[in-house]
């Protein structure tokens, strides 16, 4: 079955180094639409970058800064990165070697798609 | 400092399982501590004393845990008991001072880094967290009625070793006593050089913080477009998406995380962790390319590292 996100999620999923990608509610991190490689602990991914993402956002404009847009965080097993707005936030799981650059930019673009 | 991977877990964890009695609960027990999986490390921690109840790095290990968890008497207990074991063990004194300067009791504190730093004068960040207890000591009468009300900082929660930490002592527990602001310090040339401690790094429109494990500023400044300074707002508000973070790579096995990126209207920020519990933190504003604000989070992080551990 196909979703509003299904074409922005597999054109993500085809980046180099990219293992899933989602668009999770920010509010209670609960997946709308997924392309997860096997494997991918989908579920969790989903809770923690969306709780994540919430804290840098109101962290930002606590801070003066005004909204987050994109945030990434990188470690030696991996990166997540994501993107938000409405409620809605994209997050993509990437392994170290991924192309961190191309997923910002793909994913910055796919934002204009994300409302539901 | 490597830290050991799943492999060298698997390995231990069945060289424990043929061999009860091995010592190699040790480093596993702190490899566990070091991923945030205190409660594991508990376990394999306490199995251990069950069998060496008179190793003092096995009491050493049970006291970092319960630090982790912020069961400070009981850490300080073990550390107690380690000094009973094994007298002038440094990490027992720094352990012993950390748990002091959370309680806020810094004469006692500076007494134990004190003795930790000449049981052990190669640590700089002993030697750090010394000064730091040392400038508290010295500044706290003349700043009496400038500093924030006590209730102020009630229930801040020290995190002496966060997932993958150091040993809990060294500038976060140095500096997790919440500091005065920059305006109600007594001067002194410390402090000065500290706020101007990445000033050659940084250029127009990029600012560069050192924050303890509770936000507080220990180094740079930020400031806005008018020139006002924000350095404790920024601090205050940005240092919790560290503690989501930390909860996420531990959830999601991807190890320490190395630095957070995340942009806002106004600015890119950059973070990365030190030792310690404290971040280093960079915020540039949009005009600045993605590329050269992670070489500066880079260069600023450095910097930070050389400052706590007392190096020019």
């Amino acid at each position: 079955m196909s979703s509003p996100f299904s074409e922005m999620l597999a054109s993500l999923i085809r980046q180099r180094g990219v293992l899933g990608s989602m668009v999770v509610s920010e509010s209670d991190g609960i997946i709308i639409d997924s392309n997860l490689q096997i494997g991918v602990r989908g579920q969790a991914v989903a809770a923690l970058a969306a709780s994540l993402f919430r804290k840098a956002r109101l962290s930002a404009r606590a801070a003066g800064l005004g909204e987050a847009a994109f945030l990434q965080l990188e470690a030696p097993n991996g990166r997540v990165c994501a993107a938000g707005r409405d409620d809605l936030v994209l997050v993509t799981v990437a392994e170290s070697r991924a192309n961190v650059g191309l997923i910002r930019v793909e994913m910055l673009k796919a934002m204009g798609a994300l409302t539901l | 400092m490597s830290t050991p991977g799943s492999d060298d877990i698997r390995r231990w964890s069945e060289e424990l399982a043929r061999d009860p009695s091995s010592f190699v609960f040790l480093q596993l027990g702190e490899a566990l501590r070091r991923r945030g999986q205190s409660d594991l490390a508990l376990k394999v921690a306490l199995r251990g004393l069950e069998r060496h109840s008179h190793n003092a790095d096995a009491h050493d290990l049970l006291a970092r845990i319960a630090a982790d968890r912020k069961e400070l008497e009981r850490a300080f207990d073990e550390w107690d008991m380690v000094m009973r074991l094994q007298p002038g063990h440094p990490g027992a004194l720094k352990g012993m001072g950390f748990v002091r300067f959370q309680e806020r009791r810094f004469e006692e504190a500076e007494r134990y880094l004190a003795a930790a730093s000449e049981a052990d004068p190669t640590d700089g960040r002993i030697k750090f967290a010394l000064a730091m207890v040392r400038e508290e000591l010295a500044t706290r009468d003349s700043a009496v009625g400038t500093r924030h009300p006590a209730g102020e900082t009630e229930g801040i929660v020290p995190t002496p070793a966060a997932p993958a930490a150091e040993p809990p002592v060294g500038a976060a527990a140095a500096a997790a006593e919440p500091a005065p602001s920059a305006e109600s310090r007594a001067p002194s040339p410390g402090f000065s050089d500290a706020r101007t401690l990445f000033h050659d790094v940084v250029s127009h429109g990029q600012s560069a913080m050192l924050l303890d494990a509770n936000g507080f500023v220990l180094a740079g400044s930020y400031t806005d477009r008018q020139g006002a300074d924000l350095s404790e707002e920024i601090g205050a508000n940005l240092s919790g998406v560290s503690d989501e973070a930390n909860r996420a790579v531990r959830h999601l096995q991807l190890g320490d995380w190395s630095s957070i990126v995340f942009e806002t209207d106004a600015a890119t920020v950059a973070m990365t962790p030190l030792p310690g519990g404290g971040l280093a933190l960079v915020a540039a504003d949009r005009a600045t390319p993605q590329g050269f604000v992670r070489r500066l989070l880079e260069r600023v992080g450095e910097r930070a590292r050389k400052w706590a551990e007392g190096q020019p």
